[in-house]
Order: C-alpha cells, then sequence, then structure tokens
C-alpha cells in the first residue's frame, strides 16, 4: 500500500471519528458526570489543602493564602502608584499647555 | 525542466533527525524594548527602521497563551512582517501570573492593565491614539474594555474573537454543565492550571495529535514547513495558567451568561454596550476554527454601531490561519490594509 493512499484512509478515519468524538462529547450523559468528577476532585484537594492551612496558622505562622494575599496587595499598591503618576503627567502636561495669566 | 522527486516519509524522518540537533525552533526574536512593565506584564514596543504609518498597532494577545503566536520567528512573523511596513507595533506580554495573582480580576487585567497599555501607546506613538488587536481571548478582553473605554482608540480589530458565547460549541456546552463549579476549581488551584484548560483544547478535536504526526510525516522534508511546525508546536506547549478570578468571571459572566450580547457586562464599573462601539472593526473568523466557531466571532460586527466595519471570513484554523504561510499571502494582506486606509495623523507633543 502507498503512503498516498494510506493517507486517504487515515484521513476518512480521522473525520468519521473525531465527529463521531464530538458528538459523544456533546452528549450531557458525558459532560455531566466528567464534570461532576473533576469537581469532586478539585473539592477534595480544597479539603485537604485547608487542614494542612489549619495546621499551620494554628502555630501562628502565616499560611500560603495569606502570603498569596499580601503579595497582591502589594501588586495593587505599585498599580495604584503608577495610575497616580499619570494622572500628575497629565495635570502637568495639562497645565504646561494652559495659556500664560489663566 | 525537471520535476521534484516524489518525497516519502522517510525523507521526513531524516529530514527531523537532521534538525534534532538544532534545538528548538526560534521564537519571538523581532527586536524590541519593553515601553512599560507592572506586576507581570508587559508592554513590548517594535519600532520600524522608518515608520510610514503614523498611528501604532496594540496587540492584545489571549490569557492562556503567549504573545510570540504573532512572532513566531523570522519570515512566519505577523509583528517582524507589519514591522517591516513602516508600522510601530506594541504587544502586550502577559507574563506568567504567580501564585498571587489568583486575586487579579477581569477589571485589573481587562481595565486597568489593558488601559495602561492603550494609553502608553498612544502617547509613545504620538498618535494619541492606537489601533488595537486582540486575538482569541485577548479579542474578547479587547472588545469590551474599546466598548467600555473608547478613548485613545482609533479602530478595532478582533482576530478570532468569542463574542456570542452562546455560539462557543463544545466549550459552552462544558461550561454550562450544571456539575461544572467554576468556584470549586478556583478554589482548588487559584490560578487555573494550563494542563486543565489544555485538556479542554484537546477535548475539543481530540484526533489532533494524531493528525499532527501524519502531517509531520507527510511534510517534514520540507524545511520551511518542519520550522513553521516546530515553532507552533513550541508555542503551543508554552501555556500560561488563567488568573482565578478572572477565570470565574469569563465563565460565569460570558461563557455562562454570554453578557457581551445580552448585556450586563462591566469594566472598571463601565458598562460594556457593543452598540457604543464608534470606532471603524474588522472581525476576522475562520471557516474550520474548532476553537472560535465563526458563529461566536461574527456576531460583533452585527452588534457595534461603526459604520466603518466589515468581517473578513477566511479558510484555516484558529492559529493555522493566522501563523502559516498562507496567513503571511492572505490575512496578513488585508490587515495592514485596515490599518493602513486609517493611518492618522501624529499630534503635536
Amino acid at each position: 500500500m502507498s503512503w498516498d493512499t494510506w493517507k486517504q484512509g487515515f484521513s476518512a478515519w480521522e473525520k468519521s471519528t473525531s465527529s463521531y468524538v464530538e458528538k459523544m462529547l456533546s452528549n450531557p450523559g458525558v459532560l455531566g458526570p466528567a464534570a461532576a468528577l473533576l469537581t469532586a476532585v478539585v473539592k477534595t484537594k480544597t479539603a485537604s489543602d485547608r487542614a494542612m492551612s489549619a495546621w499551620w496558622s494554628m502555630w501562628g505562622l502565616p499560611t500560603r493564602n495569606d502570603q498569596e494575599r499580601s503579595l497582591h496587595k502589594l501588586n495593587q499598591l505599585e498599580s495604584r502608584l503608577a495610575d497616580l503618576e499619570e494622572q500628575l503627567a497629565a495635570t502637568r502636561t495639562a497645565a504646561r499647555t494652559q495659556p500664560e495669566g489663566r | 525542466m525537471t520535476a521534484t522527486p516524489k518525497k516519502s516519509p522517510l525523507d521526513s524522518l531524516a529530514a527531523l533527525l537532521r534538525r534534532a540537533p538544532k534545538g528548538p525552533a526560534v521564537v519571538g526574536v523581532t527586536p524590541h524594548t519593553v515601553a512599560w512593565s507592572e506586576n507581570k506584564w508587559r508592554l513590548l514596543r517594535f519600532t520600524p527602521t522608518v515608520k510610514r504609518h503614523a498611528r501604532p498597532i496594540l496587540f492584545v494577545p489571549s490569557l492562556i497563551n503567549r504573545w510570540y503566536v504573532l512572532d513566531l520567528g523570522p519570515g512566519r512573523s505577523l509583528i517582524e512582517w507589519l514591522v517591516a511596513q513602516g508600522h510601530e507595533v506594541f504587544c502586550i506580554d502577559w507574563g506568567t501570573p504567580g501564585a498571587e495573582d489568583r486575586y487579579l480580576t477581569w477589571d485589573d487585567i481587562g481595565g486597568r492593565y489593558l488601559g495602561r497599555a492603550v494609553r502608553v501607546a498612544s502617547r509613545l506613538g504620538g498618535t494619541g491614539d492606537v489601533h488595537v488587536l486582540g486575538y482569541c481571548l485577548g479579542g474578547t478582553l479587547a472588545t469590551a474594555y474599546v466598548a467600555a473605554f473608547p478613548e485613545h482608540v482609533a479602530s478595532l480589530l478582533a482576530l478570532a474573537a468569542p463574542i456570542d458565547f452562546d455560539q462557543a460549541g463544545i466549550m459552552a456546552l462544558w461550561t454550562r454543565t450544571p456539575a461544572f463549579d467554576v468556584g470549586a476549581i478556583v478554589d482548588a488551584f487559584g490560578n487555573v492550571p494550563w494542563q486543565l484548560m489544555q485538556a479542554s483544547f484537546q477535548m475539543l478535536k481530540p484526533t489532533m495529535a494524531a493528525s499532527k504526526v501524519v502531517g509531520v510525516l507527510d511534510r517534514a522534508w520540507d524545511d520551511e514547513f518542519l520550522e513553521s511546525f516546530l515553532a507552533t508546536e513550541r508555542w503551543g506547549g508554552d501555556n500560561v495558567s488563567f488568573p482565578g478570578a478572572t477565570y470565574t468571571r469569563y465563565i460565569e459572566a460570558l461563557y455562562r451568561g454570554n453578557q457581551l450580547v445580552r448585556g450586563g457586562f462591566s469594566v472598571c464599573g463601565r458598562p460594556v454596550d457593543l452598540a457604543a462601539i464608534r470606532c471603524p472593526v474588522m472581525a476576522v473568523a475562520f471557516e474550520d476554527d474548532h476553537i472560535v466557531p465563526i458563529a461566536s466571532a461574527a456576531p460583533l460586527i452585527e452588534r457595534v454601531a461603526s459604520r466603518d466595519k466589515y468581517l473578513l471570513g477566511m479558510r484555516g484554523g484558529h492559529v493555522g490561519a493566522v501563523v502559516s504561510r498562507k496567513a503571511a499571502d492572505r490575512l496578513w494582506p488585508s490587515l495592514a490594509k485596515f490599518w493602513a486606509e486609517r493611518p492618522g495623523t501624529p499630534t503635536a507633543s
């Protein structure tokens, strides 16, 4: 069998398989259980992370969440400073372009 | 004239072996400077040797892929091509979110950061405004932003951008499944892992991996094809996790609520009404795009109030149609024409 003939066969298989799989994946009977399984797995992870975090904070130590929140606040602060610098620059430009005596 | 001898998969395998020692494809190498950086994102500036078009272009890429999809190496780069045409190009590099960025909201990214990029690019560009191009989710971010904050935006080009999420295919079905608990995913991971999103995309086209293998065996003997394939694969495998709070809003307000079309979406407190967009708008949609179907991308044109608007439908897929050799012949000149016809005039500074 030549490569070209094999490719034609593959192309036909690919077309019919992807159309079949697409139909299967669009089926609520497949999507529902898949989503439920994903949700169950992530909820288990959350529960174990929370238990670990509670144990950690029992010793008065900052948790991963505390550190993430603090870092986020610092980043927000940096952005607010950039906002203020922008506003200041805009005000200066406006003042420079205003005619004298006003 | 002699005909080119027919190549076989063995020639392709030999080419792959010859190519292997050279390492990964070279990407994102068009010379640029960093015009702004804040938190993890940067605004990259690509300056032409001779500027032939006054108004700069700002690229807004998707949050979950790297910016260099538009700069996939010499000869395959939309940015390189535009710079050679005399356009000044700015491109957002969203960077890699840290664990703390799970709290970044759509307003932070699609309002404050994007707004800053628009203002910085328009100031540095010298016309006081920019052409905005958003690709994929970057197009959704850009569209929502322009509807809420039209200042400094000369035109909007939405490239394969999902707008009508009722028409978003299997992804919409998946995220609308009642058992899909977006809050639980974000609680568990913070930022939504790229592996999870990659799996969703593979679900859209499960035979893709096999098709790629056959495609490579068929054409890897062609050096240009092989380099392009390796560059696209490098980009495709270099994904970014999705900031948790932004993901929650994306799924709940857009995938489930379809608020860009039905109304109710806002950016930084300003309502997003597509009918408020009055600047020139072009939407590009691709016939074989299984990630953003035409039916999801095209409605932008019906909904904006702009008089100067049009829809460009093209053959091809979500990525291939933007970065392939055919793109350089068909898509890129169409984009350049859109911008060249709206050049802008420099403002006195």
